[in-house]
C-alpha cells in the first residue's frame, strides 16, 4: 500500500500533510519566538541576582582593601568574616540559571553579610534596585 | 497547497455539458469545503508547530539570557558595592558631609547606569524577525523616538498613510538596522534622561573620591572590567 501512491492514499494523507506543513512553518517560528522571550525573561532575573551578590563582592572586597594593616583582633576576625562572605560568592554559581541551589547558596550569602556588617558594626546603604531587593523567586 | 490546487483541477464540469450544472455546482462547493477544510489543518498544524518550537527554546533562550544579564549586571554590582563599602566606612569615621553625600549621589548614578543598561540589554534581540517585530517595537518604547512638536494630527495621519502604503520598506528598514534601530531608541533614551551619567564619569568620580579619602587605589582594582 504503500508504494502505491493512489487517490485514495492521498486523500487520507492529506490532512496529516498539511498539518505537518503548517506546523513546520509554525515550529520555526515557535522556536525563535521562544528564543528571545526566554532570552528577555532571562536577562531580567540573572540581572536581579547579580546585582545583588555583585554587591556583597565589592561591598567585601572594598573593605578588605580597607582594613589591610589592621592588626587588632577584631580586625582579624572582620577578615576572617569577609574572606567567608568572599569565598561562598566565588563558589556561588550566579550565572548559571539552572542552578538548583540558588536560593539555599543566596541564603546562606546573605546571612554571612549580615554578620559581616554587624562585626564592622556599618549598615551599609546598598541600592539594591527594587525589583532585586524582592527577590523570592 | 499543490495538491489542493491538483484537487481543483480534477473533474472539469463543462465536459458534462449543461445537464449536470447542478453537479458542477455541488463539486464546486466540495472543492471549497475542502480548501478551507485544509486551510484550517494548515492552520492548526501552525499553532501546534507554535508551541512546540517556543516550548523547545525557551528554557535555552531563558538560560542565555540568565549568563548576560548577570555577567553585564555582576559589574555594576560591584561598583555598587564598593561605594557602599566607601560609604560606611566614612559614617564610621565621620568623615566630612559633603564626601558622604558625593558618594551617595555616586550611588544613585551607578543605579541609573545599571537600570538603562538593563532596559537595553532586555530589549535588544539577536535576530530579528518580522513576526516579532511589533513586540519588540512595543518593548522598545518607540515614543522616544517621534519629536513631540511632531505629534500634530495632520502629521500622525501622514504617518499613518506612509506605514501603511509601505510596509515593507519599514520592515526592511527596521530588519537590516536593528541595532541601529535600538541604538536610535538609546540615543533618544539618553536625550531623554540627559541627566543619566555614563559609567566613565562615574568611574573618574569615583577614582577622584578614593584619593580624596586617602584610601589605596587597589580597591577599585577589582572593578577593572567595567
Amino acid at each position: 500500500m504503500a508504494g502505491s501512491p493512489d487517490m485514495f492514499d492521498a486523500i487520507v494523507m492529506a490532512d496529516e500533510r498539511f498539518r505537518g506543513e503548517g506546523f513546520a512553518e509554525g515550529f520555526a517560528e515557535g522556536s525563535g519566538l521562544g528564543l528571545r522571550q526566554g532570552r528577555r525573561l532571562g536577562a531580567a532575573r540573572g540581572a536581579r541576582v547579580a546585582a545583588e551578590v555583585g554587591c556583597y563582592r565589592g561591598f567585601a572586597v572594598a573593605w578588605r582593601c580597607l582594613l589591610r594593616g589592621g592588626a587588632s583582633e577584631k580586625d582579624r576576625k572582620k577578615v576572617k568574616a569577609l574572606e567567608a562572605l568572599l569565598a561562598m560568592i566565588q563558589r556561588f554559581p550566579y550565572d548559571d540559571a539552572a542552578y538548583g541551589e540558588l536560593l539555599r547558596d543566596l541564603d546562606g550569602i546573605r546571612g554571612k553579610f549580615r554578620q559581616l556588617c554587624s562585626l564592622l558594626h556599618v549598615r551599609p546603604d546598598l541600592r539594591i534596585p527594587a525589583e532585586a531587593a524582592g527577590l523570592s523567586f | 497547497m499543490s495538491w489542493v490546487q491538483a484537487a481543483s483541477l480534477g473533474p472539469d464540469p463543462g465536459k458534462e455539458g449543461d445537464v449536470f450544472d447542478e453537479d458542477a455546482d455541488e463539486s464546486l462547493v466540495v472543492q471549497r469545503e475542502w480548501r478551507s477544510h485544509m486551510q484550517r489543518r494548515v492552520k492548526e498544524g501552525y499553532r501546534d508547530g507554535i508551541d512546540a518550537g517556543k516550548a523547545v527554546t525557551l528554557q535555552q533562550g531563558f538560560n542565555q539570557g540568565y549568563k548576560e544579564g548577570a555577567e553585564v549586571i555582576m559589574n555594576y554590582g560591584q561598583l555598587r558595592g564598593t561605594l557602599s563599602a566607601l560609604l560606611s566606612w566614612c559614617q564610621l569615621h565621620d568623615s566630612s558631609l559633603m564626601l558622604i553625600s558625593k558618594i551617595s549621589h555616586l550611588l544613585d548614578a551607578v543605579g541609573q547606569c545599571e537600570e538603562y543598561v538593563l532596559k537595553r540589554l532586555e530589549s535588544v534581540t539577536p535576530q530579528p524577525h518580522v513576526g516579532d517585530l511589533l513586540d519588540s517595537i512595543q518593548d522598545m518604547d518607540l515614543r522616544h523616538v517621534v519629536p513631540a512638536e511632531e505629534k500634530t494630527d495632520g502629521n500622525k495621519d501622514e504617518r499613518l498613510c506612509e506605514n501603511n502604503a509601505e510596509p515593507n520598506t519599514n520592515c526592511s528598514k527596521t530588519l537590516s538596522g536593528a541595532d541601529c534601530l535600538s541604538s536610535e531608541c538609546c540615543r533618544a533614551h539618553e536625550c531623554a534622561h540627559s541627566e543619566t551619567p555614563s559609567l566613565t564619569w562615574i568611574l573618574e568620580q569615583t577614582h577622584s573620591l578614593v584619593r580624596q579619602l586617602g584610601v589605596s587605589t587597589d580597591i577599585l582594582q577589582h572593578l577593572k572590567q567595567l
